[in-house]
């Protein structure tokens, strides 16, 4: 696998938002809302590091609803259910418990490349956070980010108007009973390689670095800005407007969430 | 009925389907996979559509090959969907 050089990175001035706790749906919109946003050139590459308001299933975009949640057990647990723009498998992500972020940026950081390629790519420089952490992580294709003792996340992208959307759920810690009573994970996924990709032996960061949650998200934006630079931003009031826009015509409507019931 | 192949290696095909009068009907895919772009979904499930039900698994493959020509499949082939197609038309995942 040849990846070039974290050069293509340094054509641009990465901008970082963090900001307050956003609800899942909101969360969605978001990553659509930015991705148009980079796409139509009104705003620069940008990280994204989210912050969770409620527990969530988040199913991939090609994902059947009812294959892979049990509806009760979430509606029980007060665990919404939302439907991302990307593919890949679900995620069952309660706030403390989670580190995601997202990468939008125009398809030049990743021209040339394989969709696959690409994935490692957009995550080196979260590997070496993790390595500086004493993690020693690597991406297993097509997008898993792993390690010795288990997986740690997973990545998804989608690509459109020129620009991609690249976003990573990491598991912070992890409370496997819940999750299995909430996520559907069939036998025939399990067929290849004894395990499912939600219920993967997942060694999350806490046990391995016993540091908090919060200071590996700060090892992560040091290492990103020390990287490729890093210049603070924020969510503005009209991609906010746009992103409730699309929480009503799109990703809060049941024919979002059951496009593929 | 319902059919389930998972790419070694790679990703999950679901196929949902009903058989109507000899012909695959209502033919829905999904799974853990990428595609891009998103519209390629129905692309390949129009491709199988209204087929008769003894058509070779190795036709489904070059119809839904033909029908993501234009497509980008990442963690699934051609293959993988008509294989699930025939686990579907079989009665399912063993």
């Amino acid at each position: 696998m040849s990846i070039p050089s974290s050069s293509p990175w340094r054509a641009y001035d990465w901008q970082l938002i963090r900001s307050e706790p956003i609800h899942p749906v909101m969360h969605m919109a978001l990553d659509e809302a930015l991705l148009e946003e980079v796409a139509a050139g009104r705003r620069k590459p940008t990280l994204r590091i989210w912050e969770w308001a409620a527990s969530a299933v988040v199913i991939g975009r090609f994902q059947s609803l009812r294959n892979e949640v049990d509806l009760e057990s979430a509606q029980r647990y007060q665990v919404q259910v939302v439907r991302r723009i990307t593919g890949g498998g679900a995620m069952f992500i309660e706030p403390g418990n989670t580190i995601t972020y997202s990468i939008y940026a125009p398809v030049e950081l990743v021209a040339g490349m394989s969709m696959v390629d690409s994935y490692a790519f957009c995550d080196r420089w979260v590997l070496d956070a993790l390595a500086s952490l004493g993690v020693e992580a690597w991406y297993q294709p097509i997008n898993d980010i792993t390690s010795a003792a288990g997986k740690i996340g997973g990545a998804a992208q989608t690509r459109r108007n020129g620009a991609v959307l690249h976003h990573v759920t990491m598991a912070y810690d992890i409370d496997n009973a819940r999750m299995l009573e909430i996520l559907r994970i069939g036998r025939e996924k399990l067929s290849d390689k004894g395990i499912a990709s939600a219920a993967k032996r997942v060694d999350p960061l806490r046990r391995q670095t016993g540091l908090p949650r919060e200071a590996i998200i700060e090892r992560m934006i040091e290492t990103f800005r020390a990287q490729y630079g890093l210049t603070e931003s924020a969510i503005t009031p009209e991609e906010w407007k746009a992103a409730e826009r699309l929480v009503e015509t799109k990703f809060g409507t049941e024919a979002w969430l059951r496009a593929i019931p | 009925m319902h059919g389930e192949y998972k790419i070694p290696g790679g990703k999950l095909i679901v196929v949902d389907l009903n058989i109507i009068d000899g012909t695959l009907r209502n033919v829905v895919l999904s799974g853990d996979f990428f595609l891009e772009p998103a519209e390629a979904l129905e692309w390949m499930a129009a491709a199988i559509e209204g087929l008769p039900v003894n058509t070779p698994v190795d036709t489904i493959a070059t119809r839904v090959r033909t029908a993501a020509a234009h497509a980008e499949l990442i963690g699934i082939t051609p293959e993988g969907v008509a294989e699930a197609v025939r686990r579907a038309i079989q009665g399912g995942t063993p």
